[in-house]
């Protein structure tokens, strides 16, 4: 209880500052007079334009032309009325969107009775607007006029006013001209059966009823009426209209709920008001809070049955509505919503797919709400669900130019745009079957300086958008399709009519005979499928060229790749290998070890490793006989594995040594043994150094570690002597490397994309020279963050979208105030969670005074690491976590207009992994033929600005590749030349730290990159601390070139961009 | 005719010499055994120096591994190598490698041109005096007696130094160490500046390879602070504070570093090196490891002798708790110590029921209780509202 009321409070506290942000002040008099000035003065230039003009199609001629109408003189008069609507008059605007709403009630001499047939009305209520345009350009107080739409619907459009002043509150405010016609026609004559739309008849057929065409004129006959209703609802009720902007931030943020097929912020209010009137049961009463109306709103939306019997607003229209009639309704559209007249569906442009993702929205909604930790504030009103994080596919159609669009003409019952949009919806549903969850199709209006003048063929020129929400990766990667049997000859006719000739007949296990699609492709390129098939599926149908289409699925595959193919491939020889070789561990019989159990430490085993190795030839006893053709590279990548064992003689005895040392070097010493063992009784090769033990075995090259745990003990006690003084020793670093490499593993079988996700992000980090400041296994923990605690999205379906999510949270992660808990297996129990949090207060109260150096920056807390003390301690820092943010930011931007725009070059994908030299003091650029595996460059550096310090000579003594004249020498020679885990990139590293300690920072790539980037570090603070340094300052020149002299032979160029600061 | 000598010369880890040395050779030895003598004098010097870390370099393969321990000493240098093992042991970090000759040009000339034994000792004392480094310093000890070498130059020197020979050579030695000298004993600074940078030159003249030209340039920029008054600099830190305005022409000019495949002390193939140096093969590491336990526990017996010693001495007992198997009985006095690890008490205390009378009990407890909760609570709210501040601060409560 005590925790909920503590949520609560929170929560007001933040939705105050919320409302701070984007409530308008209508108090305040500056504003209102403001905007009753403008709306007046707009009134004014109105009242000026002379009675009488002549009114005809010449005003607008494109305009009437593909609206299709055919009379459409007029003598223009005064409107009616003018007069503030919409969300203005209910006080809920929310910023940043201050546009006020004015209608402008046409008068009903302008029109003649039957103008409701052909588009008529249509074509005079927009040159009903050009007369007023033309005369408004000329007042005084107004600084311009453009073109808009209603709803983005072409046939309606509406002005928009720049009034010349402006009021710093209010930037880019502007004033909505909404034409409207009240009682202009007879309903009954637009009635959703009947036909007003002649073109549409064919002959010999009954006239088709014209539904969505009647709705559109219907719509601007009640405008008034509804919006009067709303406001009746709203008025002098605070926290309805406190709600209401709420729902609207959070629409907002889901830029795809806010569309033409969907809801808008009318509708909520609408909505709203039923909820809070007696026909919708007075769910919502004058003693609720915002909060409360919102939870209570969202959750109508999503779980109402009424939304499909049709909701009145008026319960007296709802009873006199027939049986019959409301068949009709259900049949024509798919949401039923009844204004107060009862007349008019105000949902009658909603369609099923829009609504649907409406309703998971609320849902999920609903779920962050009861689930999250803040009571959902930062997943509702914070979080961008945009479509390209949630969505798994995104497709892009440039429709450009396209015929095929209009070809039956722009407007009948629905605009074309629209009826294109379902079309490629069906294709793409039928084409993905139950391999897409959802598919949302929208094609929506950009809506820049449209001029009605010229007509809608502008509006193609706006990018079809399609997103698909992939089900489980088991269907939506499989590579059979199984379509009808053979018997069913209609359907299967029609299979093959969609599928053209990647339909085959053909026979499955269970015997039966079918026609089937197959897309046969490698394991690693099964995310390729969809991607394929709704290629296949489009180029089929719609009169589209290739690159017209772009999916966003495997535009990142580039950077995980190995020379032709992604490595994963090899991950099945790597599990072979490692089973054989725990195999020959437990069976050695000739040492005193008892192997319990081998546990694989390297991400490799848990494909999270970028790069997992290929089976080297000269590493298998196998193939070393035979004549390799290949090249093959000089360094053989090892991967860690953890050996359980207990000592049969020291184990009891209490000999086993005590201190760390004696510990390690007696661990070595078996390891040896196991070696020498290995290679006597199964023949493997077997390499060692001081520190490490290194066994080749069926091409890879496996790295041995013992873990003792005695060791552990030792380590517990004295964690508890002493916080501060952090003593890891090798067996609890081999501990928790254990505890989350099976962790991982677990998670990885749970969503089979999480692999490939963390590979990306991983690349991300080394391209950007992170890979000092961010381990691996923290980038592991974050990305398993995101399938873990989706919310407000569901776990990610495909690597390009996990992986924009992953930016985004770097980004957006409040690391400074939050822990992040990364609860994998679900084993933290609340008070842990608790211990959590105050261990996190702990580590951030010493700072308090400080917020600027927190320590661990970031904090990752997981089941068996509470303190986070495994991964992050240590690294980030705060100034690194802050650079890491800034990119990470910037790089989601880049990947959400690279999925949402069309490029402008053809290389921007790999913008994502190449990063700016110019945010360096230093650069020191590597010869990349002495990298230890070229190929996982991904780009050549080079630099144009600094000052070219230094150049060097590239050393013969080191060959990435073993060359071919080698080759004919014996394979004990070229055994000899293997290097296991040799990197010159590190031992350069470690030069270079070892030589100036404190000069300078070093950011790299560990992935393989030529590009080392140097940050001089400031001298410190304390006063003697500086002393001793400035004994140390050097010409930053002359640092540089005996930073160069320490990687002779490898180091290509040094240019210093920056020099040192110093304030002695 | 033919003068044997043998030297060699320490440089800063940034390669700026500091002592050099050089002694003639009497006896008639082999050349490597000489070279192995050359290094122990030079760990002699180090040691009188009290240099805490070291890497040597030698041209001799076979002096490299007597001195690892690899080969086995020849008989000629046992006592030298009895006092060189010491120093070695005594030292923070030794490392000796091995590099060849042709990058060696400063050593040779050390060992040819310059002879003057007595001088170099006084120099060595005077900067024993001032030497205050603890810094690790790289010995980059260049030992060499190469007959044949060693002839040509001596027949050069012949000619050249007909008349004196003696005295030019010791004028220029002098100028050398003064130089040198001067980088560390500050006083005399400004007035042998010229001397200094010929100094210098002279030494660097001798180099044909990058690094030697690196050190060279080194040295020079060093001048500049001084002129301007800048705080003295410590012998280890050679260092300038130069701000970039005020580059020399030279150093416009971009740097080259050559690939170093003949130079094992620094870059790729100093690695390579280093890869295939640290994986002699399982045996050689076994021993390694055998050793190692061998003095581990030789070191522990030490440690409980003298334990004992301690504990004969005062008439005490000490109890200690020890780890691993619980014993009833002290080994060697045979007086029983019963010892219970802490963690089963800690869980025998936890099994003990609570007895005690819940906090609840008097009414005032519970109006107490309650009281704190709600301060609990307000404190909470504060906590809240400071928290929202800090966001507020941090603008998250823009939603767009």
């Amino acid at each position: 209880m005590e925790g909920y009321g503590a949520k609560s409070e929170s929560m007001e506290l933040k939705l105050k500052e919320l409302f701070k942000e984007v409530q308008l002040n209508y108090d305040s008099i500056t504003l209102t007079n403001f905007i009753d000035e403008t709306v007046s003065a707009i009134r004014d230039a109105i009242d000026t334009i002379p009675e009488d003009i002549k009114v005809g199609a010449d005003i607008a001629p494109g305009f009437v032309r593909d609206v299709g109408a055919d009379k459409v003189e007029f003598t223009f008069k005064k409107p009616n009325s003018i007069e503030i609507g919409g969300s203005y008059s209910t006080r809920s605007i929310a910023k940043p969107c201050t546009d006020v709403d004015v209608f402008v009630r046409m008068p009903k001499e302008c029109f003649h009775e039957k103008d409701y047939l052909n588009h008529r009305y249509h074509a005079k209520r927009c040159l009903y607007l050009c007369v007023i345009k033309k005369y408004l350009s000329t007042s005084a107080g107004i600084k311009s006029i453009e073109w808009s739409t209603f709803l983005n619907e072409a046939r309606k459009p509406v002005l928009v006013v720049y009034p010349v002043q402006e009021l710093g509150e209010l930037p880019g405010f502007f004033v909505r001209l909404i034409p409207t016609a009240p009682s202009m026609f007879n309903t009954l004559k637009l009635n959703l059966t009947r036909n007003n739309v002649r073109s549409l008849n064919q002959e010999k057929s009954a006239p088709q009823a014209t539904p969505k065409y009647n709705g559109s004129i219907l719509e601007d006959m009640f405008l008034e009426e509804n919006m009067e209703f709303v406001r009746n609802v709203f008025f002098g009720w605070k926290e309805l209209a406190e709600a209401l902007i709420l729902i609207k931030v959070w629409a907002r943020h889901r830029g795809f709920i806010y569309a033409h097929d969907c809801f808008n912020g009318f509708l909520f209010s609408a909505v709203m008001s039923y909820l809070a009137t007696d026909s919708g049961g007075k769910r919502i009463n004058k003693s609720m809070k915002a909060m409360q109306i919102f939870r209570v709103t969202l959750d109508f939306i999503a779980t109402s049955k009424l939304w499909e019997k049709g909701i009145p607003l008026q319960p007296q229209a709802q009873r006199s509505m027939l049986k019959e009639e409301r068949m009709q309704y259900q049949q024509s559209f798919s949401i039923l919503l009844f204004d107060s007249s009862g007349h008019h569906n105000l949902a009658f442009r909603i369609t099923r797919s829009g609504f649907l993702e409406l309703q998971e929205e609320a849902t999920l909604t609903l779920n962050c709400i009861n689930k999250c930790s803040d009571g959902g504030f930062e997943e509702a009103f914070m979080t961008k669900v945009d479509l390209p994080a949630k969505y798994d596919h995104h497709i892009r159609m440039n429709l450009k130019g396209n015929k095929e669009v209009s070809s039956s003409g722009f407007c009948l019952d629905n605009e074309c745009w629209r009826m294109y949009e379902e079309k490629v919806r069906c294709l793409l549903d039928q084409g993905l079957g139950d391999r897409a969850k959802f598919i949302r199709v929208n094609w929506c209006r950009s809506s820049s300086h449209w001029n009605v003048e010229e007509g809608f063929s502008k509006f193609a020129s706006d990018l079809l958008l399609v997103g698909i929400l992939a089900s489980s990766p088991e269907t939506s990667f499989r590579l059979v399709d199984v379509g009808p049997s053979a018997d069913k000859k209609d359907e299967a006719v029609k299979y093959r009519n969609f599928w053209g000739e990647k339909a085959e007949l053909r026979r499955f296990k269970d015997g039966t005979i079918a026609e089937s699609t197959l897309w046969e492709c490698e394991q690693w390129e099964r995310h390729v499928i969809i991607k394929r098939i709704t290629e296949y599926v489009l180029l089929r149908h719609l009169h589209l060229s290739k690159e017209n289409i772009v999916h966003a699925a495997d535009q990142l595959d580039f950077s995980l790749f190995h020379g032709a193919g992604d490595p994963i491939s090899f991950s099945g020889g790597l599990f072979v290998a490692f089973a054989t070789l725990s195999k020959q561990l437990r069976s050695l019989k000739d040492i005193p070890l008892m192997v319990s159990s081998v546990q694989p430490l390297d991400s490799a085993f848990r494909f999270t490793s970028v790069f997992p190795p290929e089976p080297h030839p000269l590493a298998d006893v196998k193939i070393v006989g035979r004549k390799s053709q290949k090249v093959t590279s000089t360094c053989v990548q090892p991967l860690e594995v953890m050996i359980q064992a207990r000592h049969l003689i020291l184990e009891g005895s209490g000999n086993w040594p005590m201190d760390d040392v004696a510990v390690e070097k007696t661990k070595s010493a078996f390891l040896l043994k196991i070696g020498e063992s290995l290679q006597k009784s199964c023949g493997v090769a077997c390499t060692a150094s001081e520190e490490d033990v290194d066994v080749l075995m069926s091409g890879y090259a496996f790295r041995l570690k013992i873990l003792h745990e005695r060791g552990l003990g030792m380590l517990k006690k004295q964690v508890g002597n002493n916080r501060i003084k952090r003593i890891t020793s090798k067996d609890k670093e081999l501990f928790i490397r254990g505890q989350h490499s099976s962790m991982i593993n677990g998670l990885q079988g749970r969503y089979p994309i999480y692999g490939p996700v963390v590979r990306l992000a991983k690349r991300w980090i080394a391209s950007h020279l992170f890979s000092t400041s961010l381990g691996d296994e923290a980038v592991e923990l974050l990305v398993a963050h995101l399938f873990l605690k989706p919310l407000p999205f569901y776990a990610p379906g495909s690597r390009i979208t996990g992986f924009l999510r992953f930016l985004r949270l770097l980004s957006n992660f409040d690391w400074t105030f939050s822990p992040m808990i990364i609860d994998i297996n679900s084993d933290l129990t609340e008070k842990d969670e608790k211990e959590i949090t105050e261990k996190f207060l702990l580590s951030r109260k010493s700072f308090e005074g400080n917020v600027q150096h927190v320590e661990p920056a970031m904090y990752l807390a997981t089941a068996y690491d509470t303190a986070s003390e495994a991964w992050t301690l240590a690294s980030p820092n705060t100034v690194e976590l802050r650079r890491i943010m800034a990119y990470s930011r910037s790089s989601a931007d880049f990947l959400t207009n690279l999925i949402l725009q069309d490029q402008i070059e053809s290389h921007g994908w790999e913008r994502l992994f190449r990063t700016p030299l110019n945010n360096y003091d230093a650069i020191i650029l590597l010869h990349n033929d002495k990298l230890p595996f070229p190929r996982r460059l991904l780009f050549r550096s080079e630099i144009n600005q600094g000052r070219h310090i230094a150049q060097g000579d590239s050393s013969k003594e080191f060959h990435p590749c073993i060359l071919s004249g080698d080759k004919c020498r014996g394979s004990e020679e070229m055994k000899n030349k293997l290097m296991v885990g040799f990197d010159p990139l590190r031992c350069f590293l470690e030069d270079l730290k070892r030589e100036f300690p404190n000069k300078f920072k070093l950011w790299y790539d560990s992935l393989g990159g030529d590009t080392i980037g140097l940050t001089w570090v400031k001298p410190s603070s304390k006063k003697r601390a500086r002393e001793e340094e400035s004994e140390d300052i050097q010409n930053p020149i002359d640092v540089l070139r005996s930073a160069g002299e320490l990687g002779k032979g490898f180091m290509r160029s040094i240019y210093l961009l920056k020099s040192p600061r110093h304030n002695s | 005719m033919d003068r044997q000598a043998y030297g060699g010369i320490f440089r800063l880890y940034n390669g700026i010499p500091i002592v050099a040395f050089n002694i003639i050779v009497l006896e008639d030895e082999e050349i490597e055994v000489i070279i192995t003598k050359a290094i122990c004098d030079g760990l002699r010097i180090a040691a009188t120096l009290g240099f805490r870390s070291l890497c040597i370099l030698s041209v001799s393969e076979f002096a490299v591994k007597v001195l690892n321990g690899i080969h086995k000493q020849p008989w000629a240098c046992i006592p030298d190598m009895r006092d060189a093992k010491e120093i070695i042991t005594n030292m923070d970090s030794c490392l000796i490698a091995n590099k060849k000759r042709e990058g060696n040009k400063p050593a040779e000339y050390i060992s040819t041109k310059m002879d003057i034994q007595d001088k170099i000792h006084k120099s060595i004392k005077a900067k024993i005096k001032k030497k205050k480094n603890k810094l690790s310093l790289r010995m980059k000890g260049k030992k060499e007696k190469d007959n044949e070498a060693g002839g040509d130059l001596g027949i050069q020197h012949g000619s050249e130094g007909e008349d004196d020979p003696n005295n030019i050579k010791e004028n220029m030695s002098i100028k050398a160490k003064e130089g040198k000298k001067k980088n560390k004993l500050s006083e005399k600074r400004r007035k042998n500046e010229n001397e200094h940078k010929a100094g210098a030159e002279k030494l660097g003249s001798e180099g044909e390879d990058g690094s030697i030209d690196l050190k060279c340039s080194e040295v020079d920029n060093s001048e500049k602070p001084r002129k301007a008054g800048k705080r003295e600099k410590s012998l280890s830190s050679m260092k300038s504070s130069e701000s970039i305005e005020k580059i020399s022409d030279g150093e416009n000019e971009v740097y080259h570093v050559s690939s170093g495949d003949d130079d094992s002390s620094k870059g790729m193939k100093k690695w390579v090196m280093d890869y295939y140096q640290s994986r002699p093969g399982l045996t050689i590491l076994h021993e390694r490891i055998d050793e190692f336990i061998v003095a581990h526990e030789e070191q522990e017996e030490q440690a409980k002798i003298e334990r004992e010693a301690r504990v004969a001495e005062g008439g005490w007992t000490v109890v200690a708790h020890h780890k691993g198997r619980k014993k009833s009985t002290d080994a060697e006095s045979g007086i029983a110590v019963g010892s219970v690890s802490q963690a089963s008490v800690l869980d025998k205390m936890a099994k003990k029921k609570h007895k005690d009378v819940g906090l609840d009990f008097y009414r005032f407890q519970k109006r107490e209780a309650q009281r704190t909760e709600v301060m609990m609570l307000q404190v909470k709210f504060e906590q809240h509202k400071k928290r929202i501040q800090q966001l507020r601060a941090a603008r998250k409560f823009k939603p767009y």
